[in-house]
């Protein structure tokens, strides 16, 4: 890839990162939400790989990472869910608005997001999405990429050697 | 008295960290990104963040705070933990 784009890229990443976040952020009050915002930061770390590769990316991303995240970001969802079905008998009941007035106030006031529309769980269930989102479609790039240097690897030796089922 | 909304400054900031800490210096590719290219992205993202403007409803500060939190949770998840140099492929 040209020095231009070397130059260009990683802090172009950094700012299409931080308006990933805000589309996150924003999804209960402006268009966007946690799978568009988290496609963003994705586009990011994924300018990054395709410019730089998979090796010398300066966005570190490991296996044990994305992994994480992933499972962070579901859990936090269900949680949530879980949460209003113990505290209502609703599952993903909305607990920091409570429109039907079931939950008790100190609940409410936990779940509650410190906004001026105090929109309760949506913006915490937006941030799961978001984190789901942008590692998910990180890792599609990532598998893609690594295998593609796995293939190079083994035709160069012995192209006979193609072994399709150990890379599953 | 101004009235600081603290939900879009703490998750913005605590996204901006996870994704800080996943910076590496990686010297092999011949690129170095030294305290200037941070420097300017901050300033460039204070600029963006006043040029965005708040959230609707939102009367504390003129800025994008989520996007000034995530890009000063971004500084500090590299300057905390995003300083290694170990290459993509190790782990």
């Amino acid at each position: 890839m040209s020095t231009i784009l070397k130059i260009f890229v990683f802090p172009a990443a950094m700012v299409i990162m931080c308006l990933g976040v805000l589309t996150i952020l924003g999804g209960h009050i402006t268009p966007g939400g946690g799978f568009q915002g988290g496609a963003m930061i994705a586009a990011a770390l994924i300018f990054c790989l395709i410019v730089y590769g998979l090796k010398d990316s300066p966005i570190h991303l490991s296996h044990d990472f994305l992994a994480g995240v992933e499972s962070i970001g579901a859990l936090l969802f269900v949680f949530l869910g879980i949460a209003g079905l113990m505290f209502s008998g609703f599952y993903l009941y909305n607990l920091g608005v409570d429109i039907y007035h079931i939950v008790p106030a100190a609940i409410q006031n936990l779940f509650d997001y410190p906004d001026p529309t105090h929109a309760g769980i949506l913006p915490y269930l937006n941030f799961a999405v978001g984190l789901k989102v942008m590692v998910g479609l990180t890792a599609v790039v990532i598998a893609f990429m690594g295998f593609k240097d796995y293939e190079k690897g083994v035709t160069e030796s012995d192209p006979e050697e193609l072994d399709y089922e150990e890379v599953e | 008295m101004i009235n600081i909304y603290i939900g879009p400054l703490v998750l913005g900031l605590l996204l901006g960290f996870v994704l800080g800490t996943r910076i590496r210096d990686v010297p092999q590719s011949g690129l170095k990104f030294t305290a200037p290219v941070y420097l300017v992205f901050i300033i460039v993202a204070f600029i963006m963040a006043y040029a965005l403007g708040p959230f609707p409803y939102y009367t504390d500060i003129p800025l994008a705070s989520g996007f000034v939190a995530t890009a000063v949770g971004i500084m500090i998840g590299k300057l905390t933990f995003g300083r290694g140099t170990k290459p993509q492929a190790e782990n």
